[in-house]
């Protein structure tokens, strides 16, 4: 347990530094753009005494390790500016889209996880049979095609073709979103029992969450099956065949369970992509998440937003990732904490 | 005299690692189908502008009373609200996302092995933690996010997109080679070699550079897709190329306003990206199984 | 797998029962789309989903008629002094706000105050006005720094805020002083208006909800919408999906040409077209080389090709005749158009200083990358340019970018292909903020026009009070700018939205057009009829 916590403290620790040295880099990438931000967010017509106030209230006629500091001063209690987009303070904003931008990647890593576990499991079963090829096929292609392709295929099939699947936001237009207590749409519903509300929020999710996952998913199938097909070979597993325990129980009780590191390893990295996608499927579905707001605040070159968006996505990558290596660690005692993984 | 026969008979022994080598990968079906795949998109891309049916269409080329035409003889792939043969335009597009493939790798590489050979042979020393912190910095958000941030500040242009892509991309191949190059570092033929007093470069680049070559190589052949990829993500949001060059990223995003009536404009270019990717990916996976590069 | 699958597809199945039975609350709901964003606040937003939104939370001392004329609103009458400084207006009484308070002579002066200390928006519009003086409790008066001509047209971008509950909802410390945020972050999500609609909810960058205030002073006919909601997406494919199902009322303006004939094949679906006072231009830079050279630019002039814009590329608009789009009062129907003619561009080509070396000056055209249609005529451009040995290069970009670009002489490119609206309805607010001297730097001018003759016509035509004579001095103007060519004129934009015939009645796209941005999407002279949709939703 101690060495638990030893290890959580000492990733926080360098969590940290991670998140200290992005916002540096980040600032800098958001600051050394040429133009006038203030003169952005006034419109065109504001006078110059209008937009040098807002260059003072900005702070940007100071140099950059000034501004840095000011900004880093704001951000240590929680202030992160005023948006030129929105015009709240970014902040807000972020409280504001982050549940459904976390929704939709809890669902899409929801969706990941689990068929892809699935998928790599019956292929690594059927291991050159038909089934396996097929699963193969099928992941190599979701591996191949971005996710604002999926993204495009699907709104083309399901919400015009077949005409079932909503395309835009979060909920059906009249529907009465429930009181917000996480700000997670379907939890909040489950929690004040409003099934319909439910099932409208799921029916709005499907889409984006599958074209978000298709990706990541396909590539844990290929991991389970390679890691099951690699183990079947060892020479335990032969041996508990001789001793005739059956099939089944050898699956899921011997095989399933060291088979799945390699897959959960790479979970966090694949989480990565569900996070960098999201800019684009956002977009597509007019999610009204972070990762939108982040991608409409790039191209309207809206600073502060840039930088704490780019700075929460970060966090919760790194969040992710210890998260990904307490469970590895749990699975598998012999890797043991700390020990740095691999890049890929 | 003795230098030169050893280098023949270094030679030759490569020489047969090499046919050994080709003939695992040559088993495998789906890595030569890869491979068949890239040398018919690279004749298609490099002869573009004389396979292609409407070399024009690639350039300042309209033709607003033949726009949005469905696919058929004339134009096997259609036309786009241009009036250009998406046909043409895919071969060309397929030329600029291989460009940028190589020239992103052509940039990172060298850059990205030489800091991660430097840190991983000063291992414990402060060029080690600098090196390798910053690396950190750059990997705790995700490349595309990193790419599209940096994009979005520069002038949209082909190149710019290239450099934002290099930006979020080199610290994975400093983080490869350091991993390798530090547990060589205590490894016998370099501390021999240490010890018989040769020159850091030479240990450097001669024998821990020569034992990083597989992964590099595997590395380097998935990641050709992986940012042709990216680099289609970026123009699919408008961070590319500029018009009017084919850019298939930027295809897909315009064709899909077009949608569903006009699905040709958009769908073609989607299934070329697909096939460029597949292709380096299956190139790829036959390279790691045929150098024994351990996945991950 | 089977198992995977077979889940799936029973919970897809569950939801699509689920699905039905899930109904709106409002009986005529009224939806648009737009760009985002929106700013509800009326010292804030003057975009045009902005300007829409402010006409129906808010009202203003005088409304426009068909003609841009105009007519009492707020104010019940109201008179102009000799020398043309001092306008008083009497206000109408017994005006609610939404929360009931009435309207005097003191909210309007806290308005007036508010804008002009606060400087964005539509602020600039108001320059002029030196001080604002209550006379009694429905008497207000506008002191003039000097005479100005379009004073009743400008009033239309000004809207009269509840002074109490803005007070009761200040945030201190803020950058106004005693003043405190001046309400700013209370007014970006609320309203403080009397208008026929009051803000019901705006979860920022996604939607405006608005629905209709109950006592509003003008009887507001019972099939208008009883809920206004704006929409913050553009998106073809949305905008397509929403208009199929009926889920969408009027489109926006931007859908192209493409997506345009899908959506008027839909039964109940027409595209409602009407000119909207919007110009598209080519603004080309006359400080930059090798466009500062004049016949370089006329060189361009005659070497476009105008037909193929008018009839391929933005089809049913109309090719301008100079600086001034012809809706306008005030606009010139004389002023010379230029033809597509290469032996005249060629002509005007030799004469330039830059024709051996043609290939040096590539000219860059700088133009945002919404609405698609622009990359159309970029690349027609190019193409007519290269039939006369001009090399052009595209710089397609997103908004914000071209803001920048456009924001000092040196990143300015050669020609911005930008459209611009009147701020109010007269030719003088055109040619005032795309050629002055004041409005460089700004988007709405890349020409760098720096004229000193220009900015002096154009100022005293502004403070000429009387309308004919006013109206002589912008002709002069008009023809002033022709001659110095700094402008690809290209067309006057037919605005097109679809929209849903079947049961909804637009005055707008039965050519009842209001010559002022935002006026044609007032929701109370909008009409729904929900047995209509539903019989087409059957």
């Amino acid at each position: 347990m101690g060495r638990t916590i030893k290890f959580i403290a000492k990733r926080l620790a360098f969590s940290v530094f991670v998140l200290v040295g992005l916002s540096i880099l980040i600032f800098v990438i958001a600051r050394v753009m040429p133009g006038n931000p203030a003169r952005m967010a006034l419109g065109a017509r504001a006078p110059e005494w209008v937009v040098e106030r807002l260059r003072e209230e900005m702070h940007l006629n100071e140099p950059l390790y000034v501004q840095y500091y000011y900004w880093a001063k704001g951000a240590l209690h929680g202030n992160f500016g005023i948006s030129l987009v929105t015009r709240r303070s970014v902040a807000n904003d972020i409280k504001a889209f982050f549940p459904a931008s976390l929704e939709l990647a809890l669902y899409a890593g929801i969706f990941m996880g689990i068929i892809g576990i699935v998928l790599g499991t019956i292929s690594g079963w059927y291991a050159n049979t038909w089934v396996d090829n097929l699963v193969r096929i099928i992941s190599y292609m979701g591996i191949v095609t971005p996710s604002f392709v999926f993204a495009i295929f699907f709104v083309l099939i399901f919400s015009y073709v077949l005409e079932i699947l909503p395309t835009i936001g979060r909920l059906t237009p009249g529907v009465v979103p429930p009181p917000s207590v996480t700000g997670v749409i379907t939890f909040d519903a489950l929690i004040t029992g409003r099934f319909d509300v439910f099932f409208d929020a799921l029916k709005h999710l499907l889409l984006p969450a599958i074209s978000l996952a298709m990706g990541p998913l396909s590539q844990e199938a290929r991991i389970t099956r390679a890691s099951l097909v690699d183990n079947v070979q060892k020479d335990y597993i032969a041996s508990e065949r001789s001793c005739g325990i059956p099939e089944r129980t050898i699956m899921f009780k011997y095989l399933l369970k060291p088979s799945l590191i390699p897959t959960i390893t790479i979970y966090g990295l694949d989480f990565a992509s569900i996070l960098g996608n999201a800019f684009l499927v956002e977009l597509i579905f007019n999610w009204p998440g972070l990762s939108r707001y982040g991608m409409n605040a790039m191209l309207q070159k809206d600073l502060n937003a840039i930088t704490a968006v780019v700075l929460v996505l970060g966090l919760v990558f790194i969040i992710a990732n210890i998260v990904v290596d307490l469970t590895v660690g749990y699975l598998d005692p012999r890797i043991g904490l700390g020990t740095e993984r691999s890049s890929e | 005299m003795q230098k030169k026969s050893l280098t023949q008979e270094e030679l030759s022994r490569r020489w047969e690692n090499i046919r050994r080598n080709w003939y695992k990968f040559s088993r495998n079906p789906l890595s030569i189908t890869g491979l068949v795949m890239i040398c018919i998109i690279l004749f298609f891309t490099i002869f573009a502008p004389f396979v292609s049916p409407y070399p024009e269409s690639a350039g300042k080329f309209i033709n607003f009373y033949e726009a949005s035409q469905p696919p058929s003889l004339n134009h096997l792939c259609g036309t786009d609200a241009f009036g250009r043969d998406i046909l043409t335009r895919i071969f060309f597009g397929c030329r600029y996302s291989l460009i940028m493939g190589v020239t992103v790798l052509l940039l990172i590489v060298p850059v990205g092995v030489v800091l991660g050979l430097i840190a991983g042979y000063h291992r414990g020393s402060w060029l080690e933690i600098v090196i390798m912190r910053i690396t950190d910095i750059f990997i705790a958000v995700p490349p595309l996010i990193l790419a599209l941030a940096v994009c979005s500040v520069l002038t949209p242009s082909i190149f710019n997109a290239m450099l934002a892509i290099s930006i979020a991309w080199w610290p994975w191949y400093t983080r490869l080679v350091y991993g390798i190059a530090s547990s060589l570092k205590e490894e016998f033929f370099v501390k021999s070699a240490e010890v018989t007093g040769a020159n850091k470069m030479y240990i450097l680049f001669r024998e821990i550079l020569l034992n990083c070559i597989s992964p590099i190589l595997t590395k380097m052949s998935l990641d050709m897709g992986w940012i042709i990829l990216i680099g289609s993500s970026l123009s699919f949001v408008g961070l590319g190329a500029q018009p009017p060059t084919p850019d298939l990223g930027s295809m897909v995003a315009d064709g899909s306003k077009y949608l569903p009536d006009q699905w040709w404009i958009s769908v073609f270019p989607a299934f070329a990206i697909m096939l460029i990717v597949l292709s380096f990916n299956l190139f790829g996976d036959g390279i790691r199984d045929t150098l024994g590069v351990e996945r991950g | 797998m089977s198992k995977s699958v077979k889940i799936l597809l029973v919970t897809l199945c569950l939801i699509g029962i689920l699905s039905l039975g899930v109904a709106s609350a409002a009986e005529r709901p009224f939806r648009t789309n737009w760009s985002w964003p929106t700013y509800i606040d009326p010292a804030v937003g003057s975009d045009f989903s902005s300007s829409t939104a402010l006409v129906n939370l808010y009202d203003t001392l005088f409304y426009p008629d068909i003609k841009g004329d105009p007519q009492p609103h707020i104010a019940e009458s109201w008179e102009v002094s000799a020398d043309g400084l001092v306008w008083t207006i009497h206000l109408r009484q017994g005006i609610k706000f939404h929360d009931g308070t009435e309207l005097t002579a003191e909210d309007v002066k806290f308005s007036m105050d508010r804008l002009i200390t606060i400087g964005e928006g539509y602020a600039y519009l108001f320059k002029v006005i030196k001080s604002t003086e209550v006379l009694d409790k429905y008497t207000v008066v506008f002191h003039l720094n000097h005479p100005f001509g379009p004073f009743e047209a400008v009033m239309y971008r000004f809207y009269i805020l509840n002074k109490d509950l803005v007070m009761a909802n200040i945030e201190r410390p803020g950058p106004y002083g005693d003043m405190g945020d001046y309400g700013k972050q209370y007014l970006l999500t609320h309203d403080a208006g009397s208008g026929p609609y009051m803000v019901k909810a705006f979860p920022l960058e996604e939607y405006l909800l608005m629905t209709i205030h109950p006592n509003y002073w003008i009887p507001i006919d019972p099939n208008a919408p009883d809920e206004y909601k704006m929409i913050g997406t553009c998106e073809p494919v949305t905008v397509r999906t929403a208009m199929s199902r009926r889920e969408l009322e009027i489109a926006d303006r931007w859908q192209p040409v493409e997506a345009l004939d899908a959506l008027e094949k839909i039964n109940g679906i027409k595209i409602g077209e009407f000119d909207s006072g919007l110009s598209y231009y080519y603004m080309v830079n006359t400080k930059k080389p090798p466009t500062d050279d004049i016949h370089f630019r006329k060189a361009m002039a005659w070497a476009l090709d105008y037909k193929t814009v008018i009839n391929k590329v933005f089809p049913g608009s109309i090719q301008s005749r100079g600086p001034v789009n012809q809706s306008l009062p005030g606009a010139d129907p004389t002023i010379f158009q230029y033809q597509r003619n290469l032996d005249k561009a060629m002509a005007e080509l030799k004469q330039s200083k830059y024709y051996n070396q043609l290939d040096e000056y590539p000219v860059v055209v700088a133009f945002p990358s919404v609405p698609a249609d622009n990359e159309k005529m970029a690349l027609l451009f190019m193409s007519n340019m290269a039939d006369i040995g001009i090399k052009v290069e595209t710089l397609k970009v997103p908004w914000a970018s071209i803001i920048e670009i456009m924001a000092s002489e040196e990143t300015s490119s050669h020609v911005a292909g930008v459209s611009v609206a009147p701020h109010y309805p007269e030719a003088g607010s055109l040619l005032e903020s795309r050629y002055k001297s004041d409005s460089v730097a700004t988007w709405e001018q890349n020409e760098w026009l720096l004229d000193s003759k220009f900015d002096a016509m154009i100022e005293d035509a502004l403070k000429t009070v009387n309308r004919e004579e006013r109206f002589v001095k912008y002709s002069k103007t008009q023809q002033y700018i022709m001659d110095l060519c700094p402008t690809l004129f290209i067309f006057d934009m037919m605005a097109k939205h679809p929209y849903q015939v079947g049961y909804i009645d637009w005055p707008a796209a039965r050519g009842e057009v209001i010559p002022v941005m935002g006026y044609n999407l007032a929701g109370r002279f909008i009409k729904v009829y929900p047995d209509k949709r539903a019989e087409l939703l059957k």
